[in-house]
């Protein structure tokens, strides 16, 4: 088992997805947060000194991600809502918020368009 | 973000916001902030507007709308709906 800022990871699981699997954390900044600590883009987390691991963790915490950077978005959400536009409402009722068409696929708009975006809480590792 | 730009949300900037004269008169203190009655949905929210009440046309009836600091840079007819909510008939 590796720590990475309090979580547990597999240490077969690839550096690469284990730092995507935090919210707001993509391919982009993970290739950089990579290459500043000169980890191969392939490498597991088990390979790494336990050294890496400690400054990684360290860069992950001066970052907005996971449950702060979820924060942000709800409360961008929560204002559009809170003065009543059109938008807020449209989160409110999970549809379309641009003007989409209706009358059918509507899957994404109903996955994304909530109050809660990016959900709770989630449990990770392994 | 400079505070022009963001009246503006994605117009040219040398466009500027877009600006309706709208009949506004500074109630005076004591006095009842009476409503404006306009039809200019697309009238972007100045912050100047902040505190008056607007009635917003919907295409039918007049919506009242009271303007609060975070609508800054908003439409006004954003506030005020154009569609009836679908509801299946019981």
């Amino acid at each position: 088992m590796v720590f990475v800022l309090g979580n547990n990871f597999h240490p077969q699981k690839l550096v690469k997805r284990a730092l995507e699997s935090f919210y707001s954390l993509g391919p982009q900044t993970s290739a950089r947060i990579m290459a500043k600590y000169t980890i191969h883009p392939l490498a597991r987390l088990g390979s790494l000194p336990t050294k890496t691991i400690v400054s990684l963790t360290a860069e992950l915490s001066t970052m907005t991600i996971d449950n702060d950077a979820r924060r942000i978005v709800q409360d961008n959400i929560k204002r559009l809502r809170d003065m009543g536009s059109y938008r807020g409402r449209r989160h409110a009722m999970g549809l379309p918020v641009r003007g989409q068409n209706t009358r059918s696929q509507i899957i994404t708009a109903r996955k994304l368009n909530v109050l809660e975006r990016g959900g709770g809480d989630r449990i990770r590792g392994t | 973000m400079q505070p022009t730009r963001c009246l503006m949300k994605g117009r040219s900037v040398w466009k500027g916001p877009h600006i309706v004269p709208l009949p506004i008169v500074r109630p005076k203190p004591g006095e009842r902030i009476k409503s404006i009655k306009t039809q200019a949905r697309s009238a972007t929210i100045l912050p100047s507007f902040v505190g008056l009440k607007f009635q917003v046309h919907n295409g039918k009836v007049y919506n009242d709308v009271e303007i609060t600091e975070d609508m800054v840079g908003h439409k006004l007819g954003e506030f005020s709906l154009t569609r009836k909510p679908f509801i299946w008939k019981r």
